[in-house]
């Protein structure tokens, strides 16, 4: 029973990371109709933007110049890399999809693909092959709350994810830049005729998208702090995998099957070995839309890659 | 400014035109000849040649590969390109248009089948002493010839019916595997399946078997992805077919008998270039009929409006299914070639990164065409082994000279061109 | 023996009624209207008899076999063949393989014949392809056989498509608004090509249009519907001088 919760403890933590970068992918397609096939390396890109921050911060105190309390530095590193990756989500954006934005959606989705090769590489071409240590911010401290082990990493993580997801919901119904972001969701084709300005709306949406995925590769960081350029790859695709569960274009369903991939795989992980993991999580995903094309919270059309 | 590169390119062009013209009436026999023999200079002269120019060794792959290494070489690199394939291919391209157009028309009186075997046995000739040179560019020159038939094979799915699949990596490892098992357990003395069951020289027909056992193992896998292709396209699908090869790569993976993730090696060394060369031809020339004939145009009548086409008479449900099959089974022949060409395989060898590759000839080549095929597949292995030199960075150069594709050509270099044998091996005046 | 019988058809789209209580009879080779205003329901009609959507009660028959239930490639190649309102060609197609696209279903030489080029299917593919030519030539667009649909002017694509729907030896032909978009000289034209086909190939047709006077000299028997319901039944004199009609067409110019 114990583990039972341990393992709900640990399933809300692999959650938030799915979901984080989830909505990412949920709002671009949302948005701009097309999967941003680039955004698990984009998440990649935020860790390690994170790393270079937090090591800079944490350079200040050992040159005498300022020492910032720890976890000062933990909240301006995870800021600054938001701040940051949403430059480099723009970026993507600007070079890589804008000029695709009338051509086939598979043009797009196959640009997105390279873009990610071209993070990848790139960061091992920068970097080198060896791999970072992600500095250590806070002390761990485990809590014992009836028998049920959980550390203040885990909180903090599962409580940060949460806020953001708040924010991202207030900012989307609450303000006229959210407003415009589901007007174009609803209609690609009228908006820009209402004045609109669509680039500006892809730009932001992109944005947007990636400062949620550094705030994930900054939490990532913090909880499994070795950080190698292929680490975006895997938990890219399974936030992708939630993504289109939860129901392409559908913010709500994304963190919620954000989540739920993360209980269905750490659950899956306590019955069958550790190996099956994937392959379960996979083979429930391909049932799952076999039956509910649409995903979980979807709306029932087709769209169809054209040519 | 615009005027000007008009008026500067207008002249290059048309110059170009007037010497291009007379190699228009060259038919393909000849230009074929010029090719042997180019080959056999090279075999002949080819060493000398490289020492004297200072290249040291023959250039392998036209000298792609010494480009970015020693750049220096790039002269005599120019001269050895010149003087071995060039001039020789050229000249006898023009000194025998006349007889190649007569033999050409000659060998076309009897069935098309005997000029067609004529034009390949050519070609096989070529490339074998091509070939001949090193183990390095036989290898290559393998693994090219199965990426064409890979390429192609995806590009029924993704070009002429138009589904953005994304299954082809787990297809190629269902093919690949099943090969491979049949192979290292009865010919091998191995860890995994232990001792050979037959010691005879049998491979010329269990091999064959083998291949199209993998080949049937990948169009029944298929089935994962056909079925829910009856009912959703587009993006849904893309989905589907990328959780299929995720769910192949990890289900090898806790596969133990065919040795999980570390992998399957040791397979017999059968896929020599004779055996690799015929399973492509007829892999090409089996897809080739089936995309031309009107049961195959039935894919591109789905893809471009499933509706009229279910109202014509076209059983829809019967064209995907047979699609996906077929395309899967030629994968899992190609998956099958493969393995037994690098002689291992491993379950990692077949997730995203070949996807992105197989994507990338696709795509690079051209939709809906066997000759984008061909020259996605040749094009991206030879820019693959060109860049080798430059390491990490040819991920880099790859992935922007497709995106830039993408941009100006979305739909690759040489899309929607029937590939017509007759008009390829007919006189050309 | 009549040819196309439907009887007591009704089909809602979720709560909405689209046809309501909706009977036909045409006998072979009669040339049948239908018409009605925008969103009356003719093309569900259509749609319901060819298998896109299958009725929500009712029954129709082609010569006696049940259309209900059959999915739209059965049903086409029973024998119902038809067009569509706006155009529904394949775009990287040439004009010869629209047509022979169509004789899918008469293709024997199985999947062995399409992989291996076999003796058979060079004959069959031969027949066919002579066969769509004759129908190109019917219809007056043999001269484009070569050519690729996206290039082509509207009134050619009609036909195209007339020819594409006769590929499939239908007993029937459904014409959705065979005239729309066209200018008049094209309306004048594609009149002479109805009246050509049927007189060839004996064909019985069904078709749904707007301009009234196309529908008047054409047609044997003209249906009007309105709201998925007929409101008359008759010949054209009858539906013109039809107080209800009338209404139902209140403030439109009859000629238009």
């Amino acid at each position: 029973m114990d583990s039972f919760f341990q393992n709900i403890v640990n399933a809300l933590q692999w959650g938030s990371f799915y979901a984080l970068i989830a909505l990412g992918y949920s709002m671009v397609y949302g948005i701009l109709m097309l999967f941003n096939f680039a955004h698990g390396d984009i998440f990649m890109v935020g860790a390690y933007l994170g790393f270079f921050v937090a090591a800079g911060l944490l350079s200040l105190a050992t040159m005498g110049i300022l020492a910032i309390p720890n976890w000062l530095v933990l909240l301006l590193t995870v800021l600054i890399a938001m701040a940051l990756n949403s430059i480099v989500g723009v970026l993507v954006e600007r070079i890589g999809y804008r000029p695709l934005r009338d051509a086939p959606r598979a043009s797009a989705a196959i640009t997105g693909l390279m873009i990610g090769i071209i993070l990848e590489t790139g960061n091992l071409a920068i970097l080198g092959a060896q791999r970072l240590s992600f500095p250590s911010l806070i002390e761990t401290q485990t809590y014992t709350i009836g028998g049920v082990a959980v550390t203040n990493k885990k909180i903090m993580i599962v409580a940060v994810a949460l806020f953001l997801m708040l924010v991202l919901h207030l900012f989307i119904t609450r303000t006229k830049w959210g407003m415009a972001m589901r007007a174009m969701a609803y209609d690609f084709a009228i908006i820009p005729l209402m004045g609109v300005p669509i680039n500006r709306i892809a730009a932001l949406t992109f944005g947007l998208g990636s400062a949620l995925a550094a705030a994930a590769g900054v939490l990532y960081g913090v909880a499994y702090p070795i950080l190698d350029p292929y680490m975006g790859i895997l938990i890219g695709w399974k936030a992708f995998v939630a993504a289109i569960l939860g129901g392409r274009g559908s913010i709500l369903g994304a963190a919620f099957a954000g989540f739920l991939l993360g209980f269905i795989e750490i659950f899956t992980a306590t019955i069958f070995p550790s190996t099956f993991r994937d392959l379960i999580a996979y083979s429930i995903i391909l049932v799952i839309l076999t039956f509910r094309p649409h995903g979980l919270f979807g709306e029932a059309y087709s769209a169809r890659l054209r040519l | 400014m615009a005027v000007k590169t008009d008026s500067f390119t207008a002249p290059t062009k048309r110059r170009l035109a007037t010497f291009w013209q007379p190699y228009t009436r060259v038919a393909m026999l000849s230009w074929l000849t010029g090719a042997l023999v180019a080959a056999i200079l090279e075999q002949l002269v080819g060493r000398p040649l490289a020492f004297m120019l200072g290249l040291g060794k023959v250039p392998v792959l036209f000298g792609l590969v010494i480009i970015l290494k020693a750049p220096l070489l790039i002269p005599g690199v120019i001269v050895y390109v010149l003087l071995i394939y060039i001039l020789p291919i050229g000249l006898i391209a023009r000194l025998t248009t006349k007889l190649g157009n007569k033999l050409a028309a000659e060998l076309l009186r009897y069935p098309m089948l005997v000029s067609t075997v004529v034009h390949l046995v050519l070609l096989y000739a070529t490339l074998q002493i091509w070939g001949n040179i090193n183990d390095y560019r036989n290898l290559v020159l393998r693994l090219t010839l199965i990426s064409v038939l890979i390429t192609l094979s995806l590009n029924v799915i993704n070009g002429y019916m138009g589904e953005f699949s994304c299954s082809h990596p787990g297809f190629l490892a269902l093919g690949a595997y099943g090969a491979s098992a049949v192979t290292v357990s009865l010919f091998v003395n191995d860890n995994l399946f232990g001792p050979a069951v037959f010691t005879g020289n049998w491979g010329w027909i269990i091999f064959p078997f083998s291949l199209i056992l993998g080949g049937i193992i990948a169009a029944i896998g298929s089935l994962v992805v056909a079925i829910p292709s009856f009912r959703t396209r587009g993006d849904y699908l893309a989905i589907i077919s990328l959780a299929f090869t995720f769910i192949i790569k990890s289900f090898i993976e806790n596969l133990e008998f065919v040795g999980g993730p570390r992998g399957l090696s040791s397979q017999p060394d059968w896929a020599n270039l004779p055996t690799v060369f015929i399973w492509v031809v007829v892999g090409v020339w089996v897809i080739n009929n089936f995309v031309r004939s009107t049961m195959g145009k039935a894919l591109n009548a789905v893809r471009d409006d499933e509706i009229a086409a279910d109202a014509m008479t076209v059983n829809t449900r019967r064209t995907k299914m047979v699609a996906f099959m077929f395309s899967a089974f030629w994968a899992g022949v190609g998956g099958g070639l493969f393995a037994h060409v690098l002689r291992y395989v491993n379950p990692s060898t077949f997730g995203i990164q070949k996807l992105a590759e197989v994507l990338a000839m696709v795509y690079f080549g051209g939709l809906n065409s066997v000759y984008g095929s061909i020259v996605g597949a040749v094009g991206f292995n030879l820019l693959s082994e060109a860049l080798r030199p430059l390491e990490i960075f040819k991920w880099i150069i790859i992935p922007v000279l497709l995106i830039l594709i993408m941009i100006f050509r979305p739909t690759g270099l040489v899309a929607f061109k029937e590939f017509d044998v007759h008009q390829i091996i007919a006189p050309k005046e | 023996m009549t040819l196309l019988h439907v009887q007591n058809m009704t089909h809602y789209f979720g709560g909405l009624r689209a046809v309501y209580n909706y009977n036909l009879s045409i006998e072979p080779g009669e040339i049948r209207g239908l018409i009605g205003p925008n969103g009356a329901g003719k093309s569900t009609i259509f749609n319901l008899l060819t298998g896109v959507h299958t009725p929500t009660e009712g029954e129709a028959t082609l010569n006696g076999v049940s259309l209900i239930g059959k999915s739209p490639h059965e049903i086409a190649a029973m024998g119902i063949g038809r067009t569509f309102q706006n155009l529904r060609l394949w775009r990287h197609m040439s004009v010869l393989e629209h047509i022979n696209m169509a004789s899918y279903a008469h293709i024997t030489y199985g999947l062995v014949g399409a992989f291996f080029g076999t003796a058979l299917r060079q004959k069959q593919e031969a027949e066919i392809e002579e066969k769509s030519y004759h129908l190109l030539q019917l219809v007056g667009a043999d001269k484009f056989a070569d050519q690729n649909v996206t290039n082509l002017p509207y009134g050619i694509l009609r036909r195209i498509e007339m020819a594409r729907a006769l590929a499939t030896n239908p007993k029937i032909l459904f014409l959705d608004e065979p005239t729309a978009g066209m200018n008049p000289e094209e309306l004048k034209e594609m009149m002479a090509i109805i009246r050509h086909v049927h007189s060839e190939l004996g064909v019985a047709i069904f078709l749904i249009e707007h301009r009234m006077k196309f529908v008047m000299e054409l047609c044997d028997r003209v249906q009007t519907l309105v709201f998925g319901e007929v409101i008359a039944e008759g010949t054209p004199d009858e539906i013109q001088n039809n107080p209800l009609v009338i209404e139902a067409y209140l403030g439109k110019d009859l000629d238009t």
